[in-house]
């Protein structure tokens, strides 16, 4: 294992590629994408060895003209070169009614820069035999602990990153791995049937086969609980988030609404509040594939830009947004590294990669004190941004009733954060001094565009809307 | 692949197979403030090989993917080491689909037209659709697509399909003095109907003023709520997912065959038909990824679940007979019209949350109409909750029908029992 051999072999086709095309566009780029991803599942009934939902290999070329950007997407670029071009350039003579309406003078940089980067792993160490009978201990184990489950699952998905990215100036060339594990128990007990999921996420397998034997026994006691939940009243409360929450909001309430891409539409109301005031003082968040190592951390992002870690709010005041090349080249801006593509067949796109609130020095347990009535939430189940009107929607699986200060043993479920994003951010008046980032997110923008994030942070004390 | 089929025939620990191909032309524009920003082309091909080894009482498979560069030395290698995997697998027998051979075409007038000149048509038809004045559309992105996939196997089935889809995501946009707003909209279609492109587009922007307009309101609304295509989607979608084999042979189920999902009606009875084919949908197709071909079943009939549907494996699994992974939903028309009376129409959701497992149903809805009876009001900063088999019980059915991506049936549903807050 290693970068892989593939596109190793196509690095001097992907450099006469771009001689050839810069006769006809000012700026030219190739990506290589050679994902080798499996998934291995293990249930009650079936088990699978799989190629994983990330599995890919293919190129895109990336060519701007200085006014309008081209994109062709490719399985490969072996053979004649000068007829792939010529098939490349001719994909794009645009339809008349098109020409003229473009966005104008665009300009996209290319400093130069060659470097190899890579994250040390353990796939190696591990033979599909070896995780397929994990799994199927694992869901044994699990299905021994309980004769209320009706079914369990043990996962694991796994994929090794190898990108290629060659300009006229810029050669540079990552290899990485992610490991999710996941554990999922169907479980029918007081005339109730839940399904509830835990998961360990490292960059190594060795971690997460560690961690996941250690989820089973939480796991059955949520479902059990979740059995009794009840639905929420709905209304204004006190909330304590816990990490998974906490990352939700930062991803949705903010996270999108930052995304500089939708500041060249006009689409985001945080161009308009950059310097401003747009959450409590003791609020800070940062975004970057090189501010955490989790599932978005790369070395170089899909516009051949270096890895970033951005302060968005700092101290409550909106620093900055996240950028892709295109969007920051607008803008006159400098990329921050955040252009990504759902795979080599699909545009480039302003997108976030770990996203987190930083912690702050409050106590946990002084948090949950300090709530008469409320609740503190826990796991994401999904999210929707409004970056225009900052509207939101968070979905948590549950939340545990707090009286007096108190946790109670009162759950409920699903629960449903809604409300208006400074409103909520404005709210926060306690951080705790905890911190996690969960590595097991997607992000789409809008229904499409899917991309691997994750999101955290400490705990955090607010007060919103919930039905 | 015939070379991939030879090798795969020459191996003895190979007891079948499974090819499918994917090829993907695509064609697509994204404006930024109606002036053009990118221009995409896609040509790629997906080859995916599952390879079955029966061992004993079991049958595993595994998959890999072959790639242009992909060397009959490497083909050789990639078979091998399937086997080994599938031999990990010991899962229950089952027999692949066989015999039918064809080559089908699902219902487009896409191939009329160049694939640049049909997505400059669209992006046309877009902009002009809008006759709001201070509204604009900050952002549009245009998808065409043409797939044509085979799948073939060691029984002898060989079927090829072409089927055509597009997609419109356009942002609408309202200026005025005040914060200017946004709605999102995502359109599909399979065959180009102008006047329908514009219709969408058109009534959106008209939404787009509305929710510039939307105030919260300042009153308690205690009344019925309509919901539209989307979320009457998602709503039905989920009792389609419960009575999916793969579901039901995973216990994670809800609904029985024979089971009331209405338990006690008290609105229009519930009918939902899983098919392969709807006119105008993106979802359509002849047959599915195991190569079968794709009829109806009935799924809930009278408000009672009648019949489970599914993929092949899980079909055999549960001794019913595969009718192949149908990817279109037709719910049966009810009669409702209009409320009379108070009623909110839910016009645009942050997205429907449908939870059969806690009973419930809601979500933040970003625009909705307020009917009082005599006016109507825009609406905007509210919530709605309620309990999900209460307002499926009680739930009233347009008879006026529409497609929207794999849903066909009733336009508009009216909910009674859910909280506005």
């Amino acid at each position: 294992m290693g970068f892989s051999e593939f596109l190793n072999s196509r690095r001097d086709a992907a450099k006469e590629l771009v001689t050839l095309l810069k006769k006809h566009f000012d700026y030219v780029s190739v990506l290589g994408v050679d994902v080798k991803a499996k998934s291995i599942q293990v249930n009650r009934n079936t088990s699978h060895i799989s190629a994983g939902r990330d599995t890919e290999c293919g190129f895109v070329v990336k060519m701007s003209n200085g006014s309008v950007f081209f994109e062709y997407s490719l399985d490969d670029i072996a053979g004649d070169l000068p007829v792939l071009a010529e098939k490349i350039t001719g994909a794009f003579n645009l339809n008349p009614a098109l020409q003229g309406n473009t966005i104008g003078t665009v300009r996209l940089s290319d400093e130069p820069l060659v470097r190899s980067f890579a994250r040390p792993h353990d796939l190696a160490e591990y033979s599909e035999q070896q995780l397929l009978d994990f799994c199927k201990e694992q869901c044994a184990a699990l299905l021994g602990k309980s004769e209320y489950l009706l079914n369990a699952l043990v996962g694991l998905n796994i994929m090794e990153v190898s990108k290629l990215f060659v300009s006229e100036n810029r050669e540079l060339d990552q290899n990485y791995s992610w490991v999710n594990g996941i554990m999922v128990a169907i479980y029918r007990e007081n005339d109730k049937v839940v399904q509830v999921h835990d998961g360990a996420n490292y960059h190594l397998v060795g971690k997460v086969l560690e961690e996941l034997p250690t989820l089973c026994d939480g796991l059955l006691h949520k479902a059990h609980m979740l059995t009794l939940a009840k639905p929420i009243v709905p209304g204004v409360y006190d909330v304590i988030t816990d990490p998974s929450i906490t990352g939700l909001i930062a991803h949705e309430a903010f996270g999108h609404g930052v995304e500089m891409d939708q500041f060249v539409k006009d689409r985001a109301l945080a161009k308009e509040y950059v310097g401003k005031y747009v959450a409590s003082p003791i609020c800070n968040m940062r975004d970057g594939a090189a501010a955490a190592l989790s599932a978005a951390s790369y070395f170089f992002d899909d516009d051949g830009v270096l890895a970033g870690d951005t302060q968005i709010i700092k101290d409550g005041i909106l620093l900055t947004g996240i950028s892709d090349l295109a969007s920051a080249t607008q803008l006159g801006t400098t990329p921050t590294g955040n252009g990504r593509r759902e795979s080599s067949r699909r545009k480039a796109y302003s997108r976030m990669t770990n996203t987190f609130f930083e912690p702050g020095t409050d106590k946990l347990e002084d948090m949950i004190a300090s709530v008469k009535h409320g609740y503190m939430l826990f796991e994401t189940s999904n999210g929707m941004e409004d970056p225009k009107n900052w509207a939101i929607q968070c979905v948590a699986q549950y939340g545990i009733e707090i009286v007096d200060g108190k946790l109670t043993e009162n759950y409920v479920s699903p629960v449903v954060m809604s409300g208006y994003v400074p409103d909520l951010l404005k709210s926060i008046s306690m951080v705790s001094d905890g911190f996690k980032v969960i590595g097991a997110g997607m992000c789409g923008k809008g229904y499409k565009e899917w991309v691997r994030v994750s999101d955290g942070g400490p705990a955090l004390k607010v007060k919103v809307k919930l039905g | 692949m015939k070379t991939v089929i030879e090798l795969l025939k020459a191996n003895p620990k190979v007891s079948g197979y499974k090819i499918n191909i994917h090829n993907k032309e695509s064609y697509e524009l994204f404006f930024v403030k109606g002036k053009l920003e990118t221009v995409r082309c896609t040509d790629t091909c997906d080859k995916e090989v599952t390879v079955y080894a029966d061992h004993g009482e079991y049958k595993g498979d595994a998959q890999f993917f072959v790639y242009p560069s992909t060397t009959a030395e490497q083909l050789s290698q990639l078979i091998a080491e399937a086997v080994d995997k599938a031999l990990l697998i010991e899962n229950q027998g089952y027999t692949l689909p066989g015999g039918e051979t064809g080559e089908f075409t699902v219902e487009s007038n896409f191939s009329d037209y160049a694939p640049a000149d049909l997505a400059a048509i669209i992006a046309k038809a877009v902009f002009d659709a809008n006759e709001v004045e201070h509204a604009s559309l900050n952002s549009v992105e245009v998808f065409l697509n043409k797939h044509t996939e085979t799948v073939l196997n060691s029984r002898g089935l060989n079927k090829t399909q072409v089927r055509y889809d597009a997609m419109v995501e356009a942002i609408p946009t309202y200026n005025g003095e005040k914060q200017s707003v946004e709605l999102y909209e995502q359109y599909n279609f399979a065959s180009l109907d102008l006047d329908a492109l514009r219709r969408e587009i058109a009534e959106k922007m008209e939404q787009v003023k509305a929710r510039y307009e939307a105030v919260k309101p300042g009153f308690p609304m205690d009344c019925v709520c309509v919901l539209n295509k989307q979320e009457l989607g998602e709503l039905f979608g989920n009792i389609a997912r419960n009575l999916n084999y793969s579901t039901v042979y995973a216990h994670s189920n809800l609904f029985q065959k024979g089971e009331a999902i209405q338990k006690a009606p008290a609105g229009d009875l519930i009918g939902i038909t899983m098919t392969g084919e709807v006119k105008g949908s993106v979802r359509s197709a002849k047959f599915d990824s195991d190569g079968m071909s794709l009829g109806s079943i009935r799924l809930v009939e009278g408000g009672k679940a009648v019949n489970y549907y599914g993929a092949n494996r899980y079909g055999q699994y549960l001794g019913e007979a595969p009718t192949g992974s149908l990817p279109c939903m037709l719910v049966d028309a009810g009669t409702a019209g209009m409320p009379e009376g108070a009623y909110l129409e839910v016009v645009s959701m942050s997205g429907l949350q449908v939870d059969f497992y806690n009973d419930y149903i809601g979500g933040e809805v970003r625009l909705a109409y307020y009917h009082d009876g005599t006016k109507t009001t825009p609406v905007t900063g509210i919530s709605i909750s309620g309990k999900l088999r209460d307002v499926l019980e009680h739930i009233r059915l347009s008879a006026q029908t529409t497609v929207y991506g794999g849903y066909s049936g009733p336009e508009k549903a009216i909910l009674s029992h859910m909280k506005i807050f």
